[in-house]
């Protein structure tokens, strides 16, 4: 018997279930034998005939799979829908919760601006955690011969029609450009910030001790902001319960604002050893009175603006 | 102009089932797999290998067919017989293909039944 052949016959019985592995062996031989002897009949070289039968037969694990009756697919279609909607669920909000959890007690037990890189990669870590055993225990599903009973569709599942007019997509695309540059904003200050000590050294405009606690937590908030404003498109207009969310996200991001502006702990007190004018007390009050002014404005303004725009969509 | 791969596709689907109604009418008289493989594609049903091979093992499971080994010739052969089980099976399935043909004929005619 030459080699070709048992190569082939070892390569495809290696997974198929061991109890009928001898009598496939068998049989599957005979098979080859007959269409190689089918060719050469014919007037076909013998070793070009076993050539042409074995690719014919094509790839072993194909062939093996088809006699155990084994699925070539991770997740097939009866699980997929399964899996992908929890995983979209998951996704949605573990990472992004166990994350922040996770940077802010960083940032409480004095890592300072290090927090936010742990919560980023406590949050990536989660992320892969999830789609790796969601999709092994799917996969696992799907391959136990037990049938796992899925509730069946129905036309209770269906979402309301989406109403588009409440909330522009260009209106939520600016917010959430708008905040990822103020939140990329905050460590870019502590880099760069175009004022440089004598030394060459970068001075920070916003003072350093910020980041033991208060500028991880206005990231939060921020963070928060950006989940707020996709929920909002999602849902596609205003409800008095998203304009209750938006005032407590406004507060939370502003009353720290106005108390660490006037009591002048925003700015770095390094920058009046640069700039002189900003040494003076007076200037620093006044330009903390202006930061807390100009914060109450914009939510003072924002909120009724809000407030009219929810009773006009809500009515 | 069809596409020759989407025609390929359809084919195909048109042609996956009748396999197995044409084995299982095939194995009336026994035969074993390159011999019926041969059979079948005398008959216009060309079939891969790789696809009627592990198929009549199926169909054995199911009790479709039933086998023997055939150990006096050259080389030991698996014999493929249609079982009852299988006969009933094959006539219910020779009635709904009856019944396709028949539903297209008289789609194509236009005639309401």
């Amino acid at each position: 018997m030459n080699t070709l052949t048992n190569r082939y016959l070892a390569a495809t019985l290696r997974s198929v279930p061991a109890q009928r592995r001898d009598e496939i062996a068998t049989e599957l031989r005979a098979s080859i034998d007959d269409m190689i002897e089918g060719r050469t009949d014919g007037g076909a070289d013998p070793a070009t005939a076993e050539r042409e039968v074995l690719t014919e037969l094509g790839n072993p694990d194909l062939l093996a799979a088809r006699y155990a009756d084994r699925r070539l697919q991770l997740i097939g279609p009866t699980y997929y829908l399964v899996w992908l909607r929890l995983l979209k669920l998951l996704l949605s909000f573990i990472p992004a919760l166990v994350g922040t959890v996770v940077a802010v007690v960083a940032a409480f037990s004095g890592k300072g601006f290090g927090a936010i890189g742990t919560g980023l990669v406590v949050a990536l870590h989660v992320t892969v955690h999830i789609c790796f055993w969601l999709t092994l225990v799917i996969a696992l599903i799907e391959r136990s011969q037990s049938s796992v009973d899925l509730p069946e569709w129905s036309l209770d599942d269906l979402p309301d029609a989406p109403v588009r007019q409440g909330i522009p997509l260009a209106d939520t695309i600016a917010s959430v450009v708008m905040l990822v540059v103020t939140i990329a904003y905050l460590p870019f200050q502590h880099y760069q910030s175009w004022v440089r000590a004598t030394d060459g050294d970068n001075i920070p405009i916003l003072d350093p001790a910020l980041w033991s606690f208060w500028l991880p937590a206005l990231i939060v908030v921020l963070v928060a902001s950006v989940v707020f404003e996709i929920v909002k498109y999602r849902i596609g207009r205003w409800t008095w319960a998203l304009f209750g969310t938006k005032v407590l996200l406004n507060l939370a991001f502003s009353v720290p604002l106005v108390w660490l502006a006037l009591s002048d702990h925003l700015l770095n007190p390094a920058l009046g050893l640069r700039l002189t004018w900003l040494a003076e007390a007076d200037t620093r009050n006044a330009i903390g009175l202006a930061i807390a002014l100009g914060a109450a404005v914009v939510v003072v303004w924002d909120l009724v603006d809000t407030a009219l725009k929810t009773r006009r969509q809500t009515a | 102009m069809v596409s020759e791969d989407v025609l390929r596709t359809h084919l195909q689907e048109l042609r996956r089932g009748t396999v197995v109604v044409a084995s299982l009418v095939a194995l009336r008289r026994p035969d074993y797999g390159y011999a019926l493989l041969q059979r079948l594609t005398d008959h216009g049903f060309p079939v891969d290998a790789n696809t009627l091979y592990p198929l009549l093992r199926r169909l054995e499971d199911q009790g479709l067919l039933t086998s023997e080994w055939n150990t006096e010739e050259s080389r030991p052969r698996k014999f493929y017989r249609t079982s009852d089980e299988g006969e009933s099976m094959m006539s219910r399935l020779l009635d709904d293909l009856a019944a396709v043909q028949t539903s297209i004929t008289g789609l194509i005619q236009g005639v309401d039944r």
